[in-house]
């Protein structure tokens, strides 16, 4: 500690006093005397006073002691000095040279958070190893105790020391009131780097403790452990709105990553546009199973020599009511090996002698290479036609066969299709084009989503190698 | 009820506890000790320091569905810091403690060291020291330590089981579990160790009543 810097008594005249009583004899009488006095504020009430007032041993500030019975020591407001306040005797436990600093919620301010009237009693700047610098107020209520008040910056959380340990849950998350929190930071050193006020324990500057954060969306649980004691603390992140309306200060500034604890605001939107989604999806395939379908098959059977011969049938006539509707043609050749068939349909209205034409073609091959036996193709195959006008129509199918004989396996001479004329069709792809539609923003609800907890877990040390 | 005078000053002494053997004398801090043919001086307590604790005797409130009266307080220093026992009368006319520590409530009881099946408290028992973090199982749920230390009576109010003594000192284990349960052991130099239990409660839901008023507070609407 450096040499004692000598008294000036005739500074502390002219000392600041936030009581607006600079005339008050008594800092004098105090000053020139050698011991404090404590005197209790006020001191005629019908109730308890709230506060005790003494002069600053270093500097003859007025301190008012609000958590009288509880602090242990105050880093006095002028002059920054570290006092003990545990005993009647006020004494002083580090001097401090530097500048005092204008905090953010100066030290007095009173403030309601959810529905609580809180006073701001003292200010900790922490760190670690003086990187990602933290501010942390302690608030008092004699009928409510302490609460902490974070900020780094980026959003405002309040903080209270639980009496319970939390529950270790599986291998790293920790379990409190029944919810879970997963790790975010791991054990680290965190450092006292300025202090300003009173507090229920020894502070001063340069102090220790090793620190490790839990999180689920909304709150933080953090365990720090010094030399004395192990301390969990369980924090909830504040709405913007709610520390300016408590204080009067500028909310957060926002910007940079998400804060470990800061709720994803996307998964609530993806979650309602999933659930809407879901719901349109299903009416979807009740509409599309009640009002799809086909009726009224009628069937005709082909048989052909697999040599490139066309052979033609007609299937009919087959009525349609409606003033547009579809037509389904399926061809089925379960017999054919290593050939095709080549199928053209004309549906022709036996009235206007209006067409509609299509192509296709059933084929099935296989054989063995290196990697073994393969086939491909297909022994079936549907053409649909859509908003056919009403009509008596009739279909004819002209199916010519042929085969593949570079293959080893044998194929087919000789071939049976059998042709099918439907009413109505199921147009699966319109179907699935619709889903996609509709679930669409719910997927890149979805998709903001992950990349805000992404971006939030960017942070952790226990990001998983799926975040990067 | 039994009203004396006191021994030193004259002022009035009311016991309202049937069976607690001492009580400070509200003007002149004497120890005011029951013996069979009425009362005898005890020595002298401290005055209490000034605090804003929002407990007062006469606090009335309930707990484990039994009301309680606040009838008297000793109040603990240690190098950390200061607490408040504050002991509450039971309407069953047993008595619990409730200690009030850095803005924090637990109500304990005391429990015969006898009923209590637990290694550590073995181990303090025969006055050996524990660690903070260290694990025991008692009543089957793990309790942990977290805080050991010697304290020394700073003063005292009110009705108490003992005649306490400015300076008197003891060592006290703060044992804690998962659920908000709470254990204590206390042991001080030539008495028999003690246990309580007994579990973290606030304020709010002891249903306080008469509680302290303290200027440019409002008086929480749960006590009102």
């Amino acid at each position: 500690m450096p040499p004692e810097p000598p008294r000036d008594p005739s500074r502390h005249g002219d000392h600041p006093n936030p009581w607006g009583k600079t005339e008050d004899e008594s800092i004098e009488a105090v000053i020139t005397g050698a011991t404090t006095t404590r005197t209790v504020l006020p001191s005629e009430s019908d109730s308890a006073p709230a506060a005790e007032q003494f002069n600053c041993p270093n500097c003859g500030g007025s301190i008012e002691i609000k958590a009288a019975g509880y602090s242990v020591s105050i880093a006095c407001q002028y002059c920054g000095s570290t006092l003990d306040v545990s005993n009647p005797d006020v004494s002083i436990i580090q001097r401090y040279e530097g500048e005092v600093r204008k905090l953010e919620l100066p030290l007095g301010s009173r403030g309601e958070l959810r529905g609580i009237e809180w006073e701001v009693i003292g200010y900790q700047r922490r760190s670690e190893n003086g990187q990602y610098p933290w501010d942390e107020y302690l608030l008092f209520n004699p009928y409510e105790g302490y609460r902490f008040l974070d900020t780094d910056g980026r959003g405002w959380s309040m903080g209270r020391q639980l009496t319970a340990a939390p529950e270790k849950k599986s291998l790293v998350g920790f379990e409190v009131d029944g919810e879970f929190y997963e790790p975010f930071y791991a054990q680290t050193r965190a450092q006292v780097d300025y202090v300003l006020g009173e507090f229920y324990w020894r502070v001063h500057v340069g102090e220790e403790a090793l620190t490790a954060d839990f999180v689920r969306p909304g709150k933080m649980l953090s365990w720090e452990r010094s030399a004395k004691e192990t301390v969990w603390t369980l924090s909830e992140l504040l709405e913007p709105h709610e520390i300016t309306e408590a204080f009067g200060i500028e909310p957060p500034r926002g910007g940079g990553l998400p804060l470990p604890h800061q709720p994803s605001p996307y998964r609530k939107k993806a979650g309602q546009f999933m659930k809407l989604a879901a719901a349109v999806g299903v009416a979807l395939l009740i509409i599309t199973s009640l009002f799809g379908g086909t009726s009224d098959p009628q069937t005709t059977r082909i048989n052909l020599a697999t040599n490139g011969v066309e052979q033609s049938a007609k299937v009919g006539p087959i009525v349609l009511e409606r003033p547009r509707q579809a037509v389904t043609v399926s061809a089925q050749a379960p017999g054919i090996e290593n050939s095709w068939i080549d199928l053209t349909y004309t549906l022709t209205n036996r009235d206007t002698g209006e067409e509609f034409a299509a192509n296709s073609v059933v084929e099935r091959y296989s054989g063995r290479d290196s990697e073994g036996n393969w086939s491909e193709g297909s022994s079936y195959s549907t053409s649909k036609f859509s908003m056919i006008p009403a009509g008596t129509y009739e279909l004819n199918v002209f199916a010519a066969g042929s085969r593949w004989t570079e293959g080893q396996f044998g194929s087919s001479s000789n071939a049976q299709v059998e042709v099918t004329i439907e009413k109505g069709a199921t147009f699966y792809s319109n179907l699935f084009l619709a889903l996609l539609i509709v679930f669409a923003p719910a997927l890149w609800q979805w998709w903001k989503h992950l990349s805000f907890e992404s971006r939030r877990k960017s942070d952790s040390d226990f990001a998983g190698d799926d975040d990067d | 009820m039994q009203s004396e005078n006191c021994p030193n000053c004259g002022a009035e002494v009311i016991f309202r506890s049937p069976a607690l053997p001492a009580r400070i004398c509200d003007y002149c801090h004497s120890t005011v000790k029951r013996i069979a043919d009425g009362v005898e001086l005890a020595g002298e307590v401290a005055v209490l320091p000034f605090d804003v604790s929002p407990i007062q005797i006469g606090t009335r409130g309930e707990y484990g569905g039994k009301p309680f009266d606040v009838i008297g307080r000793i109040r603990l220093a240690y190098d950390q810091g200061a607490w408040n026992d504050w002991l509450c009368l039971f309407s069953d006319m047993t008595h619990g403690w409730l200690s009030e520590s850095d803005g924090q409530f637990q109500m304990v009881v005391e429990r015969p060291l006898t009923e209590i099946r637990s290694k550590l408290v073995r181990r303090l028992m025969k006055g050996e020291t524990v660690q903070i973090g260290d694990r025991t199982q008692i009543d089957g749920a793990e309790f942990v330590v977290a805080d050991a230390r010697k304290a020394t009576c700073v003063a005292a109010e009110g009705e108490l089981p003992f005649a306490p003594e400015t300076g008197w000192e003891v060592f006290n284990v703060d044992l804690r579990d998962a659920d908000g349960f709470s254990a204590n052991f206390e042991h001080e130099e030539d008495e028999e160790p003690a246990f309580y239990m007994g579990r973290y409660v606030t304020l709010a839901e002891l249903n306080p009543k008469n509680l302290r008023a303290i200027h440019g507070w409002k008086m929480p609407d749960y006590a009102a």
